[in-house]
């Protein structure tokens, strides 16, 4: 084996690795202290949330016999075995989940044209007003903020029980998540079109509309069915509350301990979930092509 | 001695390396140079086991590195160390630790893996680096050095394997003209020095016949020349290289400009 | 004024038919599709019973319900809400760092660079999106099932459902990962393991732990509502004032919340610039 590196003598050698080690001491320091702090943190956080390792160990049997249970019918057999008797229920389940996937497609839509509407007064470079942008900014901050299950359970009470809450919990959630991605939208277009239709005589809205939202509009799309995918899943939950969709079944499944119905549901859920995840991940890719996917 | 028989390497239908064949003997600077796309980066790549050949062999001592598999196959990697046109150093560690990763093959990985390395490791990473004056910067990150400072570090990582071989692919395409001669001249003397044979992907002629003992050619993946630097005349050069002749062939007049193009230049500048 | 020439119609017409004949399929298409959607719409609005006088009465009480809501009052239970404001920290606290510890190894398998076979790559992906599939409520009350109510089990919900969330984000960012540098490290003899421990790491983890902090963030959200079905923090007080109809107990909830979210998301962005730059978060 050949040798291309001749070791320095002892004394050079040890002063370059002291110069190293101290350079690097300080660099691990940081670290340590950063790992020390994230650590109690965790401490303190496991003493606040009564965490028990032990319980965790002596329970996770109980997580892993869970979905065996859920997994067995009442006869005793495996689910699978007999998929009549396990989706004994489909056909209230099926009209359940068609009502889930409409509360979040016309939550979805409702959110989107407020945000639509909103997006051009809070984005910095279209705004008419600096007074209007704040107001409609802290809005929307609101309604971002404020999870859609808590407005679900205050609407329920205004509104009365049934989907209507639901639908009007996830437009204003969504109001709040779409009218945000839409401004940093606008806010990254390019604003020389702009200038060139404004330098014609336009008007604002003239402006927006042949300057700005050709621009938009494919991001604005993507962005809207990415929340719609996002809504299935909330309006899935929806029903906890009383907002109507799957959940209500779902609830009463699981405290009831009707073991084979929770399995039953939570696949139609996940598959469902999947079909519109794929479905919608196509319709982005093919209306917009690879770049507006992320 | 290294030998290369037969040797291929197909992506698809196409030959990126179509059976090349020579042989190597040891303590030589070998250049090997030839068009973009000609198939010299593969050639490198398959020596080093980073591609793997579609057929043909590559003995080194008599030994096929082609079949080599597992830990032995590590230690070939080690023992042909390579040099890349962009550093591949590991951006987020610091330079001693890039260094370092020169000795892999030899540690035993539970002390690699802690980060255990044993003190005469230590000491030849940062005597090879002091060998390029890069001694002070042990302990920065590799990302925050230059170009030409990057490239010293991977050849001292290069080193620290105890190479038998230096592969460089390119390593002097994304480096200024300063740093160019720092590294060729360093590639030079652990040639000469140290006696390990040197296989360097040179895309520049000049750089190639005034450095290397020996020029191999390449076009469209197949050896067409292989001969001392003085039997490479201008004719077969323009050969090789093509369109791209007059960028590498270095004091070759710029030819006239094209009769064709000239009106059209006219006409623009006059509106 | 200037005065362009008369053109005359009817040879344009003949001379570039596409532009005054486009096909109807292209001028169509854009306001059917919009006429569909909206279609749809007003068929949803009808089918889960949405009426004009639901939606003014419904709007009516929303109004006394804001009107009730000021000024926000925390009455005698303040200290009951600090600390349940607290339990609710650290369930996204724990949760996000137990999915994390979790998903790291299982996002390697994940990655297309470490596992190139694709038939041992899918179902680890499947899995994944199946967990992700379902909502953290759905997770909460599985977990009341197995451990009881109380905060451990909005830890556990936590934990799950991001767990699912973080296998796919880490194993995007390792996908990510600049070959070169573990193309170096394997050059010069390192294996597998070496790859991934210098090669990888080095370059993953700190997009890894930018996410994090933004899923501390997120889960402070998801976390004050686990409460409502009972898994611990402060969502079970805001359920419980909202049946009982205190509306100034709920407001002063809602506002404790979102100041929490807000201070946590300014300490997040904060680490999160300082460990990856202020170039790499934008």
């Amino acid at each position: 084996m050949a040798t291309g590196v001749s070791i320095l003598p002892a004394q050079q050698l040890a002063a370059l690795n002291d110069a190293y080690r101290k350079a690097v001491a300080r660099k691990r320091l940081k670290t340590m202290m950063a790992g020390a702090v994230f650590f109690g943190a965790l401490v303190v956080a496991g003493i606040g949330a009564e965490v028990n390792l032990r319980t965790l160990f002596t329970y996770f049997g109980n997580f892993v016999s869970y979905f065996d249970r859920i997994l067995t019918l009442d006869s005793g057999q495996r689910v699978w075995t007999d998929v009549g008797e396990w989706f004994w229920g489909w056909q209230k389940w099926l009209k359940l989940l068609a009502e889930t996937i409409l509360i979040s497609y016309v939550g979805t839509l409702i959110g989107a044209v407020f945000a639509f509407a909103l997006n051009f007064f809070t984005a910095q470079n279209t705004s008419p007003g600096p007074w209007l942008r704040f107001i409609v900014r802290r809005l929307l901050e609101f309604a971002r903020t404020v999870p859609g299950i808590v407005f679900a359970l205050v609407f329920v009470i205004a509104f009365g029980l049934g989907p209507m809450a639901g639908v009007l919990a996830i437009a204003v959630h969504s109001t709040g998540a779409l009218g945000k991605l839409f401004s940093e939208i606008v806010e990254n277009a390019d604003m020389k079109p702009v200038e060139g239709i404004r330098s014609t005589g336009a008007s604002w809205l003239s402006c927006m509309r042949f300057a700005v939202l050709p621009q938009v509009s494919a991001g604005y799309a993507s962005y809207a069915l990415l929340r719609f995918e996002i809504n299935v899943r909330e309006a899935s939950v929806m029903g906890f509350v009383g907002a109507g969709g799957i959940g209500q079944e779902l609830v009463v499944a699981i405290r009831k301990f009707y073991y084979s119905d929770v399995s039953a549901i939570l696949v139609t859920i996940i598959v469902t979930v999947f079909v519109i995840d794929i479905t919608t991940g196509w319709l982005r890719a093919k209306l917009f092509g690879k770049e507006a996917r992320a | 001695m290294l030998v290369v028989e037969g040797l291929t390497c197909r992506f698809g239908t196409k030959a990126a390396v179509d059976n090349a064949s020579f042989s190597v003997q040891p303590g030589s600077f070998v250049g090997v140079i030839g068009r973009s796309g000609a198939g010299k980066s593969t050639l490198l790549r398959m020596v080093n086991r980073l591609a793997d050949p579609t057929e043909g062999r590559i003995l080194f001592e008599g030994v096929d590195v082609t079949a080599l598999r597992g830990k032995a196959l590590r230690q070939w990697r080690a023992r042909s160390a390579m040099i890349f046109q962009q550093f591949n150093l590991v951006g987020r560690l610091d330079v001693l630790t890039n260094v370092l990763m020169g000795r892999l093959a030899e540690i035993p990985s539970w002390r690699s893996l802690t980060q255990l390395w044993p003190e005469q490791d230590r000491a030849l990473a940062m005597s090879a680096l002091e060998q390029f004056d890069m001694a002070q910067f042990a302990a920065q990150r590799a990302d925050q050095l230059s170009g030409g400072q990057q490239q010293r570090v991977a050849i001292a990582r290069a080193l620290v394997q105890e190479p038998d071989i230096i592969l460089a692919d390119e390593p002097i395409a994304s480096l200024d003209p300063r740093n160019t001669k720092i590294v060729m001249d360093a590639l030079l003397r652990i040639n000469k020095h140290f006696g390990i044979t040197v296989l360097c992907n040179l895309h520049s002629l000049d750089l190639a016949r005034s450095y290397c003992d020996r020029l191999i050619g390449m076009a469209a993946g197949r050896v067409v020349f292989d001969g001392q630097p003085s039997m490479l005349t201008d004719h077969i050069a323009r050969e090789l290289y093509d369109l791209e002749a007059n960028d590498v062939i270095g004091g070759a007049p710029m030819p006239a400009p094209d009769a064709a193009t000239a009106p059209a230049l006219g006409t623009a500048a006059a509106a | 004024m200037s005065q362009l020439p008369k053109p005359d119609p009817q040879a344009l017409r003949a001379k570039y038919p596409d532009v005054f004949e486009r096909p109807a399929s292209a001028r169509l298409a854009t306001p059917l599709m919009l006429l569909a959607a909206f279609a749809v719409l007003a068929f949803g609005l009808f089918d889960l019973g949405f009426s004009p006088s639901r939606l003014v009465s419904g709007l009516r009480e929303l109004g006394w319900i804001t009107l009730m809501m000021i000024p926000p009052d925390p009455g005698s239970s303040l200290p009951t809400y600090l600390s349940a404001l607290g339990e609710t920290l650290s369930i996204a606290l724990l949760g996000t760092t137990l999915a994390a510890c979790m998903a790291l190894p299982v996002s390697l398998l994940a990655a297309r660079n470490i596992i190139p076979s694709a038939i041992f790559r899918f179902p680890v992906r499947r899995f994944l999106d199946s967990i992700r599939g379902v909502d953290t409520l759905i997770w909460a009350l599985v977990w009341i099932n197995v451990v009881g109510l109380g905060p451990f089990a909005g830890v556990l919900a936590i934990a799950v459902s991001d767990f699912g969330a973080f296998g796919k984000l880490f194993s995007e960012a390792i996908e990510a990962a600049d070959k070169k540098q573990v193309e170096g490290i394997r050059a010069s003899g390192g294996s597998t393991l070496h790859e991934i421990r210098f090669g990888l790491l080095p370059q993953v983890l700190p997009v890894i732990a930018g996410q994090v902090l933004y899923y501390i963030e997120s889960n402070t959200r998801s976390a004050t509502i686990i409460g409502i079905v009972g898994a611990g923090g402060i969502g079970l007080q805001l359920a419980e004032q909202i049946r009982v109809l205190e509306w100034q107990k709920v407001s002063f909830l809602i506002l404790m919340i979102l100041i929490a979210v807000a201070v946590i998301d300014w300490i997040s962005t904060k680490l999160r610039f300082a460990i990856i730059g202020q170039r790499a978060v934008a």
